[in-house]
């Protein structure tokens, strides 16, 4: 078969299957498509101005990794004229962020931007070890998890910077619009779709002018780009990403969304890019969306190993959707029976040490959460549709009980207690990151 | 489903039990009447409380010969005979049209199948229409339909071999044969078509038309009420999974069963490779699974599809293959967020081809101009 040319310059030999739509390009017209894309998202959503301190969300995988490069290009070609920063997350987990952090530290050398990393331990007062520690090795899931969603947005203010920028792709908003589909969660739903995410309180926070974690604007720059795509520009451009997938598997309903995705893919390579449309559009129809959208300050999953947990121990693949099947045929038998339907969005599941409010977000009952209005933690300002965040309920479950762990609640089946608990008493004299 | 479940009694009677029904044991008297008055319950509306003596209302069920079709038929017979037996009179009429596929599809049932299922349920007044028949100008909607000329057949197989994968040919197939049954249901003066989609149709359907980039007609798909096409939809089953559905097809006397055409389902056609596969199977194994182990969840799709309301702007333009309404910003697959291109929003071809995003998606632009009008 006779080498085609690209089908775009029609000069060079074509190398590159594009994956969006299956146009062969030469590899330096896919890499100026690519990058032209991404410009152009970014203008047309006005995602920045000039003068701007943007920070970075950087894993060192490869979603942030393809993001810093592109941004640093395209900032220099196009003179935006922002500042960008990395910021990077330790949930402190002894070990698990060793390599993607040695990734980040040279990603700052190679581009040239100032890192900051900040743990846990800083941003909340407990790393996750310690939370382990304390709750055992069910449930933290649901710690990491919540602490993670507000991370970035406390580690910007921390920076004094307002904006920061995700490596979320159009794969992960696709299989978020599935996913939430198959739970019942409009809302959040129409959250995901919004490429501009901002706080309520915004306006409020602006007079004092110090940047808190409540008036972060989040935004996602590769919403529109393919993973495959992202992982042919690292490739061609041969940058230096931490390439280990997360190793824990993702909950049920995600994971299913996950397989349907790549698969919808297979059949139709657009797929991926007319489900986010469909979620765009879907987002408009929701019942009261019209003060809610576009203002839900909460990207839901904030970090690019959107499904995964540091330490997952206990988690079990499919028990989400047991649950949740077992929730909705309670509902529906008590409303077969014609008893009054409690809506029990808070049900606390059989954790025994977690506080009452430390659901799992899947446990929402749908019904509830359509109706459910966004308003904010009453202790830190983060948006929350309870009057106190979950993060602060966490934190309060976590601080109360935190003097029975000093003296020694020894997990029986935890042989690291004793290394994990030194560990943790040189995490609280203070390991800056940096 | 067909669980013995020794030792089990039934929920509602205190028999011996032998289907599960979600979670509760039922005999197979309480079944067939629990799928029954799911059914029927959905039809308040059409009661014969509701209809005047001397105005009949007509109600118009599309077959496919598939499970969940003839399950509607059969428990509509049902429901219309006992109201005939109570008081004398029905709610409405019943009409059914079945819609011959078998130009594009060999293995699809056709008249000679429907001649069986007339004889088992007497009732209705029936007609048939083909699909080649968008190309016919005239009315679809009167009984017989008159010779094929060719001439629709040669436009038919001229747009499916311009359309470019089993996806596209599907998707188009089943928009024909949307517009072909409310054609029928307008000529021949029904207010309402009774489709028969179950719940888990519906959740594929929820899902498969979000994969296509159709999630903003989703309230027009899948909602029970008033459509763009001037009559209401209603999908009576829609509280009822596929494999109840079936379970009932083969505990019914005479059982449905022999009647039921397997391929008559628009997603059918069996995976031969990855290539051939289309979203519409995909999303069809996808809840076929699902229902296995979690009917609520299933079921919880389609209430929360259900929820979506329809566009507050009544937008004057259709598209020209599904025709529903759209904006202009749901013209084409160009000028929105994800369009990367810095080609002008809408270009002006795009706005005079009145696709929307979906169908831009599934018809080629060498093969808009075979469409029917
Ligand atoms: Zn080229
Ligand atoms: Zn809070
Ligand atoms: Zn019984
Ligand atoms: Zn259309």
């Amino acid at each position: 078969m006779a080498p085609s040319p690209c089908a775009l310059c029609h000069t060079n030999r074509a190398l590159i299957l594009r994956p969006k739509n299956h146009q062969k390009l030469c590899k330096p017209c896919f890499i100026n498509t690519f990058e032209a894309e991404i410009h152009h998202i970014i203008t047309a959503n006005k995602l920045f101005h000039r003068g701007e301190r943007i920070a970075i969300g950087a894993s060192g995988g490869k979603d942030s990794t393809v993001l810093a490069s592109v941004l640093k290009t395209l900032n220099e070609r196009y003179d935006y004229g922002v500042e960008l920063v990395l910021l990077s997350i330790d949930e402190g987990i002894k070990g698990y962020r060793d390599d993607s952090l040695e990734t980040v530290k040279r990603n700052a050398q190679q581009y040239n931007m100032p890192l900051t990393i900040l743990g846990y331990s800083e941003l909340y007062g407990w790393t996750m070890d310690q939370v382990v520690e304390q709750v055992g090795k069910k449930g933290n899931c649901t710690y990491c998890g919540v602490f993670r969603r507000q991370a970035l947005d406390r580690g910007a203010a921390k920076l004094g910077v307002q904006h920061v920028v995700t490596g979320h792709n159009a794969d992960d908003v696709a299989e978020t619009v599935l996913m939430n589909l198959l739970r019942g969660d409009l809302p959040r739903l129409s959250r995901t779709t919004s490429i501009v995410t901002s706080t309520p309180s915004a306006v409020a926070n602006a007079e004092s002018g110090v940047p808190n974690h409540t008036n972060i604007k989040r935004s996602k720059p590769l919403k529109y780009a393919y993973e495959k795509e992202i992982v042919l520009y690292a490739h061609h451009k041969q940058l230096d990403y931490f390439s280990t997938e997360c190793i824990y598997s993702p909950e049920a309903f995600r994971g299913s969304a996950r397989a349907l995705i790549k698969n919808l893919e297979r059949v139709r390579p657009s797929a991926i890019l007319d489900v986010v449309k469909s979620g765009e559009d879907m987002a408009r129809l929701i019942p009261g969306s019209d003060e809610r959208c576009g203002t839900g300050g909460c990207a839901t999953n904030t970090t690019e190993e959107a499904g995964g947990c540091g330490s997952s121990q206990g988690r079990s693949t499919g028990g989400e959707m047991a649950d949740m099947e077992k929730r909705l045929q309670q509902n529906d038998n008590a409303a077969d029976h014609g008893l009054e339907v409690e809506i029990t969005t808070m049900k606390t599941p059989r954790k025994k040490n977690a506080p009452k409010k430390a659901t799992h977000a899947s446990t929402q009952v749908p019904r509830k959460a359509v109706n459910q209005t966004m308003g904010q933690c009453t202790r830190c300002g983060y948006l929350s549709s309870q009057n106190v965040c979950k993060a602060c309920t966490l934190l309060e479950g976590l601080n109360k009980s935190r003097p029975k762990a000093s003296i020694g609640q020894v997990d029986a089946e935890d042989d690291e207690t004793s290394t994990s608990h030194l560990s943790n008493t040189m995490n609280q004299v203070g390991i800056s990151g940096d | 489903m067909d669980n013995p479940n020794h030792g089990q009694t039934c929920r509602r009677c205190g028999l011996a039990s032998s289907t599960i029904v979600r979670s509760e044991p039922l005999c197979q008297v309480c079944f067939v009447k629990y799928v029954s008055t799911k059914t029927v319950k959905r039809l308040e509306t059409f009661a014969v409380r509701h209809s005047e003596p001397d105005k009949e209302r007509r109600l118009l069920l599309p077959l496919s010969m598939g499970v969940s079709s003839l399950t509607l038929l059969h428990i509509l017979q049902g429901h219309l005979n006992r109201q005939i037996e109570r008081t004398g009179r029905t709610g409405f009429s019943l009409h059914v049209v079945f819609v011959d596929c078998s130009i594009i599809d060999d293995a699809a049932p056709t008249v000679v199948s429907l001649r069986t299922v007339q004889e088992r349920f007497p009732g209705p007044i029936y007609s048939t229409v083909r699909l080649e028949d968008i190309f016919k100008t005239q009315d679809h909607g009167h009984g017989e339909t008159e010779p094929n000329d060719g001439s629709a057949t040669a436009k038919l197989f001229a747009l499916f071999s311009a359309l470019p994968s089993p996806t596209s040919r599907i998707d188009v197939a089943s928009n024909i044969l949307t517009r072909l049954v409310v054609d029928v249901a307008l000529s021949s003066s029904c207010e309402a078509v009774l489709w028969g989609d179950s719940t888990t149709r519906l959740a594929e359907k929820t899902l498969s038309e979000t994969a296509k980039g159709r999630g903003f007609s989703l309230p027009w798909q899948i909602g029970d009420g008033s459509t763009p096409f001037g009559l209401a939809f209603h999908y009576p089953l829609r509280d009822l999974l596929k494999k109840e559905l079936v379970a009932h097809a083969s505990i019914v006397s005479p059982p449905l069963e022999p009647l039921v055409n397997i391929s008559s389902s628009p997603a059918h056609q069996v995976a031969v490779s990855a290539k051939n596969t289309t979203i519409d199977f995909l999303m069809k194994q996808y809840f076929e699974s699902v229902e296995e182990n979690y009917p609520s969840i299933v079921a919880n799709v389609v209430r929360t599809a259900t929820k979506l309301e329809t566009s507050t702007s009544t937008p004057e333009r259709r598209c020209r293959l599904c025709k529903m309404p759209i904006t202009e910003d749901l013209l084409g697959i160009h000028g929105w967020g994800g369009d990367e291109t810095d080609a002008v929003p809408s270009s002006g071809a795009e706005l005079g081809h009145g696709l929307c995003y979906g169908c831009t998606r599934s018809v080629p632009v060498e093969a808009i101009d075979l469409l029917p009008t």
